[in-house]
C-alpha cells in the first residue's frame, strides 16, 4: 500500500488519537460495568429470544401444522426468514475479505462488528431449515452419512443439500477469520487484565506474545482465510438464489438470480451494519473512530448495491414481458397488481427508492437518516424475500388452489425470537471483545488519523517518500516526515500489541518518547526504571550508552544491581532500534539472563 | 520498496511513425477483408458480412465502453492507485463516438432491410393475418423493432460519448489550471458517479438489441450482465497490452510492476467473474431443462463443439492458472501471453454469442426461398409445442410438426462446416485486426492530445508510490 497519503482524503480516525488512546478507548467497554442502556437492552433482547424459544418448542411439540403452510405453499415465513438472515451474514466476509482486496482502509473501523455480525445471522438463519423439518430431531438426516435404512440417501442433486454444505463451510471459515483477527486483541485486553480475567483471555489469545514471528503466522493465516471467504461468500448466496432458479417455477427460474442475490445480500448486511453500528457508535463512545467517513462510504455501498439490485428488478420485469411466456408474465403481473401488491411495492420503495436518497451528500452524511434509512432497507430485503416466495406460491398453475397466506403467531414468533438471539449475541460480544479491531485501527493511525490528513492535520503535506515504506507485514514502519531534520521514527508493537514507542512529532512529543527495555534481556521493571531516571528512554538511548556509563548507574544504584552486567545491552537495543527482531530474539536464546 | 520516481518522466506522446503505418495497414486490411467477404465469400444475404460487421463493431465499442465505466468505477471509489495511467482509460473511452458511427450502417440496415440478421426486421411476421405469424415475434415487437434499435443504440450512445467527452476535457483541464483545492477532481467525481448509473439501466438495453434479439425468440436474464463481463475482461487485457507496449517505448516509467500486478489481478477477477456468470446462466439452464432456453446452448455445445470448449479453456481456465501466482503478474511476457489469449478469446466470446444465431436466421430465409417464409417461428424444441398445447391445441400440433423439419435442420447445421461461422476464418482474422487497429489508432491518436500523466491529478504521488 502507498505510504504517501493524498491530502484529498478525510481521515478515519478522529481526535488527534496516540496508539495509547486508542487501546484506552477500544479496550474500555470491555472492563467497565455495562451502562444502563446496555441492560435494558440485553434484558429486551433476552425476552424476545425467550418469546422465539417458547414458539420453537410450540412447534416442535404442535407439529408444523401449527404453522400456515399448507400443500401448495410449503415455503413462508420461515424461508423468507432464512434467506433475509443469510443476506444480512454477506456484510461481514465482505467487508474483511473483499474491501481489503480493493484497500478501503475505512474497513477498519467496521470489520470487527460485521465478521461478529456474519456469524450471529448465519446462526439466525440455520435455525430456520432445521425447525422447518417438523422433526428436528431427526436433522441428521441432511447429511450423507453411512446408513443402515437402507438405500435412503440424501439427494445430491438438489440445491438444498448444497446449501446445507456452502453454508456450513461458510460459517466455519466465517468463524475461523473473525477468531483470528481478534487473538491480537485479546492479548491487549489480557495484558491489561488481572487474576481469572487474564487468564481466560490468556486461554482465548493463544498465550499470544506479539513476537514478529506471531504477527507473520497471523498476517499470513489472515491473508489465506481472506483468500478463502471471497469465494465463499459469492457461493453462499449464489446456492441460495439456487434454491429457487433451478426450479421451473415462473418467478423463480431466472437466470439472473445467483449476482442479484449476492448484491442484495451485501445490501442488506451493509444496511444492518449501518444499524448496529450507529447505535453502537453512540452507546460505546466510538465516534472517532467509526466516523462520518466510514458512515458515508457504507452509504455509498448501500447506493451501489440498491441500484444493482433495480436493474436486476427491472430486467427480471422486462425480460418477463419480452419472454411473451404467459405463466412468467403472469408471476410479475401477480406480483406487482396482485393480492401481495403491497410486498411488491414495499420491496421497491424501500431498496430501489428510497436509497436514491444517498445520492445527496446531506442524506449520507446524517447519522439520523442513515440510521433510518437502514431500517427501512432492512425491512425492504424482508419484502423481497417474501414477494419471491409467498406471491409465487399462493397462486401456483392450479387456480382452484390459489390462496392468501398469512403466518400464525408462532412463524411470527419465531422470527422475533431470531431478532432476540441476534442481539443478544451481539450485545454479549460488545462486553468481551473489542467491537474495533485495535490492531487494524493502529496500522492505519499513521495514514488516516486526523493529524495526519485532512483539514485539522497538524503534518501538512504528504510525508515525502524518498524513504518511505511499509513492509509488508505491517507491525513496523518507517516513516520519514517531510521535514529531513526529524529523525526517523520506529514503530512498535510490543508484547502487549500495543504500541510502547509512540511517536507523532520527535520536537514535540520527545519527552514521552519511551520504548519497552525490559524487551532486552537482563533489563527487568526496576532496572528499567534506574535507566530511565538516568535519561535513557529509548532503544536508540540505551545503544548510544557506553557499557561503562550504565555500569555506573546500576554502581550507583547500590550492590543489587552493580552484579549485573550491561555488556550486551547496547547491542540487544540496537537491534531492537533495527527492527531486528528475529534477530534479536535468536541472540536473547544463546544469551543466559542477557550474559554472553 | 522504494521506488525511484522520475518527475520528468517522458510525459509528451508521440505516435511513432512506424506504428502509424502499420495501424494503417492494419485497417485498411480490415477493410479489404470486409469487401472480400461482401463480394466473393457470402450468401445472397450477406450474413457473413453482416455479421463480422456487427461482431467487431460491439465488441469494440464494447471495450470503450468498459474502459469509461471502470474508469468512472475507480474516480467514484477513490482508487488512487490507477492514476498513473489512467489516461489510457480516457483515450480508450472516445472511441465510443467511432463505436457509435460505426453503428449507423447497422441501423440504417435494419430500417432499410440492407440485412437480414435478426429475425424480427420481418415485420410481416407480426401481422396476425400472416399464416406465418408469429406470436412471440409479436409479442416482443413492442422492444424488438426499427424505433428502438435505431434511437436506442443512437440516443444511449450518444449519452455515453458526452461523458466520455466531459470526462476527458475535465481531465485535461485539470493538468493546466488545476490547484490544490482539487475542484476538478470534484467535478470529475460528481460526473463519474452520475454514469455508473446510466451505464447500469442502459447497457442491457443494448446487449438485447444488438446481440440477444439476434437468437429472437430466446432470453436470458442473466445475459446483458454476462456480455457486459466479457466486455470488462477485454478491456482490462487490452489496457495490459498497450500499457505494456508504451512502456517498451519509453513512457510511463512511474507505471512500475506493482501498478501491472494489479491490472493482472484485475484481469483474473474479472476472468474468474465472467466464469461465475457463465456458469450461473448455463446451469441454471441446463438444469431446468426446459426446452425454450436449451436450445441456446443445445446448438452450441453440438453445433459448434471448438467454439464452445475453446471459450471456457481459454476464457477460464487460462487466466485462472496462469495468474493464480502472484510472481505471473509482475512478469511482462507472462502478462501479455495471457492478455492477448484473453482479449481473442472474449473476442472469441462474441463471435458464439451472434454468428450461429445468425446463421440459422439466414438458413431459414434463404432456405424457405424468400424473406417471408419462416419456418423459424417454430424453431424451438418439442417441450415449447408441448407447453403450449393446453392453450392452443390444435395450433401446438403444429409446432411439433415444424419441429421435426427443425431437427432436421439442426442435423444438416452441424454435418455442414460453414466458413466464418463454424470457425472464425482468414477473414474474421483480418476484420479482427482491422478493427483492432482502429481502436489502437483513434487511442494512441487520443493519447498525443495530453499529457500521459495527470499530474495535477489529487492522487498522482499515491499513484506513484503505489506498493502492492
Amino acid at each position: 500500500m502507498s505510504a504517501v497519503v493524498s491530502s484529498i482524503r478525510n481521515p478515519l480516525v478522529t481526535g488527534n488519537k496516540s496508539y495509547h488512546d486508542i487501546t484506552e478507548d477500544l479496550c474500555a467497554p470491555t472492563e467497565k460495568a455495562p451502562g444502563l442502556q446496555w441492560v435494558i437492552g440485553f434484558i429486551l433482547a433476552i425476552t424476545l429470544f425467550s418469546f422465539g424459544a417458547f414458539c420453537i418448542i410450540w412447534t416442535i411439540w404442535m407439529g408444523i401444522g401449527s404453522w400456515n403452510l399448507n400443500r401448495t405453499i410449503n415455503w413462508g415465513w420461515d424461508i423468507t426468514n432464512f434467506v433475509w438472515w443469510i443476506g444480512i451474514g454477506h456484510a461481514g466476509t465482505l467487508i474483511s475479505a473483499i474491501l481489503l482486496l480493493f484497500r478501503q482502509k475505512w474497513r477498519t473501523g467496521v470489520n470487527r462488528a460485521a465478521e461478529a455480525m456474519t456469524i450471529f445471522a448465519v446462526m439466525c438463519a440455520g435455525l430456520f431449515p432445521l425447525i422447518h423439518m417438523g422433526r428436528l430431531w431427526l436433522a441428521f438426516f441432511i447429511f450423507p452419512y453411512p446408513n443402515t435404512r437402507g438405500p435412503l440417501w440424501v439427494n445430491f442433486n438438489s440445491p438444498l443439500l448444497w446449501d446445507v454444505f456452502a453454508i456450513s463451510t461458510y460459517f466455519t471459515v466465517s468463524l475461523l477469520f473473525w477468531y483470528t483477527g481478534l487473538v491480537p486483541d485479546f492479548a491487549t485486553v489480557r495484558d491489561r487484565a488481572s487474576g481469572v480475567r487474564k487468564k481466560i483471555y490468556n486461554t482465548l489469545s493463544f498465550g499470544w506474545t506479539g513476537s514478529a514471528k506471531h504477527w507473520q503466522r497471523w498476517e499470513y493465516l489472515s491473508l489465506v482465510l481472506a483468500g478463502i471467504a471471497t469465494p465463499l461468500v459469492l457461493s453462499v448466496h449464489t446456492i441460495v438464489s439456487f434454491d429457487f432458479a433451478t426450479s421451473v417455477i415462473p418467478g423463480w427460474h431466472t437466470t439472473i438470480f445467483p449476482p442479484y442475490f449476492v448484491a442484495g445480500a451485501i445490501f442488506s448486511g451493509f444496511a444492518m451494519v449501518l444499524t448496529l453500528m450507529l447505535v453502537a457508535r453512540k452507546v460505546l463512545n466510538l465516534k472517532d473512530y467509526i466516523t462520518v467517513e466510514h458512515i458515508e462510504s457504507m452509504n455509498k455501498i448501500i447506493l451501489l448495491t440498491g441500484s444493482i439490485v433495480g436493474v436486476a428488478y427491472l430486467t427480471e420485469l422486462f425480460v418477463a414481458w419480452y419472454s411473451v411466456y404467459p405463466y412468467e408474465q403472469f408471476a410479475f403481473f401477480n406480483r406487482a397488481l396482485g393480492p401481495y401488491y403491497w410486498s411488491y411495492w414495499g420491496m421497491m420503495i424501500c431498496n430501489v427508492i428510497t436509497p436514491q436518497l444517498f445520492w445527496s451528500k446531506k442524506m449520507r452524511t446524517s447519522v439520523f437518516w442513515t440510521f433510518f434509512l437502514s431500517i427501512i432497507i432492512n425491512v425492504g430485503m424482508w419484502f423481497e424475500r417474501f414477494v419471491i416466495i409467498a406471491t409465487t406460491l399462493a397462486r401456483d398453475y392450479i387456480p382452484s388452489s390459489w390462496s392468501y397466506y398469512v403466518p400464525t403467531w408462532v412463524e411470527i414468533g419465531i422470527f422475533i425470537g431470531t431478532i432476540g438471539l441476534f442481539f443478544v449475541l451481539f450485545l454479549i460480544f460488545t462486553r468481551v471483545a473489542p467491537v474495533v479491531a485495535i490492531a487494524e485501527i493502529k496500522s492505519i493511525l499513521k495514514s488516516s488519523g486526523d493529524q495526519y490528513v485532512g483539514k485539522d492535520a497538524k503534518h501538512h503535506s504528504h510525508p515525502q517518500p524518498a524513504s518511505a515504506y511499509d513492509d509488508s507485514n505491517g507491525f513496523l514502519q518507517y516513516w520519514d516526515g517531510n521535514d529531513s531534520s526529524h529523525d526517523s521514527i520506529t514503530i512498535l508493537k510490543s508484547v502487549s500489541g500495543e504500541a510502547t514507542s509512540v511517536v507523532a512529532e520527535p520536537t514535540v512529543l520527545k519527552a514521552s518518547l519511551k520504548d519497552d527495555l525490559k524487551k532486552v534481556e537482563g533489563i527487568g521493571p526496576k532496572i528499567e526504571g534506574l535507566l530511565n531516571a538516568a535519561g535513557i528512554n529509548t532503544f536508540v538511548d540505551l545503544a548510544n550508552a557506553s557499557v561503562e556509563s550504565i555500569q555506573g548507574i546500576l554502581n550507583a544504584a547500590g550492590s543489587r544491581y552493580s552484579t549485573h552486567n550491561p555488556g550486551t545491552w547496547g547491542r540487544q537495543a540496537q537491534m531492537a532500534a533495527d527492527g531486528k527482531w528475529d534477530e534479536l530474539k535468536a541472540w536473547q536464546d544463546i544469551l543466559d539472563g542477557g550474559k554472553e | 520498496m522504494a521506488h525511484t520516481h522520475n518527475h520528468s518522466t517522458k510525459i509528451d506522446f508521440t505516435f511513432p511513425a512506424g506504428a502509424k503505418s502499420l495501424l494503417l495497414g492494419g485497417i485498411a486490411l480490415g477493410v479489404i477483408c470486409l469487401a472480400l467477404t461482401f463480394f466473393m465469400f457470402d450468401d445472397a444475404l450477406h450474413t457473413r458480412f453482416w455479421t463480422n460487421y456487427l461482431h467487431n463493431t460491439v465488441f469494440f465499442t464494447g471495450i470503450a465502453f468498459m474502459s469509461l465505466f471502470i474508469y468512472c468505477a475507480f474516480t467514484t471509489a477513490y482508487a488512487g492507485w490507477h492514476t498513473v495511467m489512467k489516461r489510457v482509460w480516457e483515450s480508450y473511452s472516445q472511441f465510443l463516438i467511432v463505436g457509435l458511427i460505426l453503428m449507423l450502417p447497422l441501423v440504417a440496415g435494419v430500417f432499410l432491410h440492407w440485412h437480414h440478421l435478426y429475425h424480427w426486421t420481418d415485420t410481416s411476421l407480426m401481422d396476425p393475418a400472416n399464416p406465418e405469424y408469429d406470436h412471440i415475434l409479436a409479442g416482443k415487437s413492442g422492444f424488438l423493432n426499427k424505433y428502438w434499435y435505431g434511437f436506442g443504440t443512437v440516443i444511449i450512445l450518444g449519452v455515453y460519448v458526452l461523458f466520455a467527452n466531459r470526462l476527458r476535457s475535465l481531465s485535461i483541464k485539470e493538468d493546466e489550471n488545476g490547484t490544490s483545492d482539487w475542484s476538478y477532481h470534484q467535478k470529475m467525481r460528481n460526473w463519474a458517479a452520475a454514469f455508473l448509473p446510466i451505464a447500469g439501466f442502459t447497457s442491457a438495453a443494448l446487449i438485447w438489441q444488438w446481440v440477444m434479439s439476434i437468437d429472437a425468440h430466446w432470453y436470458s436474464t442473466m445475459f446483458a450482465w454476462y456480455a457486459t463481463a466479457s466486455w470488462g475482461c477485454a478491456a482490462f487485457a487490452l489496457t495490459i497490452l498497450t500499457l505494456i507496449y508504451l512502456k517498451s517505448l519509453g513512457y510511463f516509467e512511474n507505471m512500475t510492476d506493482e501498478h501491472l500486478h494489479d491490472l493482472g489481478k484485475y484481469l483474473f477477477a474479472f476472468s474468474i467473474f465472467w466464469t461465475y456468470l457463465w456458469f450461473s446462466q448455463f446451469m441454471l439452464i441446463w438444469y431446468s431443462n426446459n426446452g425454450e432456453e436449451t436450445t441456446y446452448f443445445y446448438t452450441r455445445v453440438h453445433q459448434y463443439p471448438v467454439l464452445w470448449y475453446a471459450n471456457l479453456a481459454v476464457n477460464f481456465l487460462l487466466p485462472f492458472f496462469v495468474l493464480m501466482r502472484n510472481s505471473t503478474k509482475r512478469k511482462y511476457g507472462t502478462l501479455v501471453f495471457t492478455s492477448i489469449l484473453v482479449l481473442i478469446g472474449h473476442w472469441w466470446d462474441y463471435f458464439m454469442m451472434i454468428k450461429p444465431g445468425a446463421l440459422h436466421t439466414a438458413h431459414e430465409a434463404l432456405g424457405h426461398g424468400h424473406h417471408g417464409d419462416h419456418a423459424e417461428g417454430h424453431h424451438d424444441a418439442a417441450a415449447h409445442g408441448a407447453d403450449h398445447a393446453a392453450d392452443h391445441g390444435a395450433e401446438a400440433l403444429t409446432h411439433v410438426a415444424n419441429n421435426t423439419e427443425d431437427i432436421a435442420h439442426a442435423v444438416e447445421h452441424a454435418s455442414t462446416f460453414e466458413a466464418g461461422f463454424t470457425l472464425p476464418g482468414l477473414l474474421e482474422l483480418g476484420t479482427m485486426l482491422g478493427f483492432l487497429s482502429l481502436f489502437l489508432y483513434v487511442a494512441l491518436n487520443q493519447l498525443t492530445k495530453a499529457k500521459l500523466e495527470p499530474q495535477k491529478d489529487p492522487y498522482y504521488e499515491e499513484s506513484l508510490h503505489h506498493h502492492v
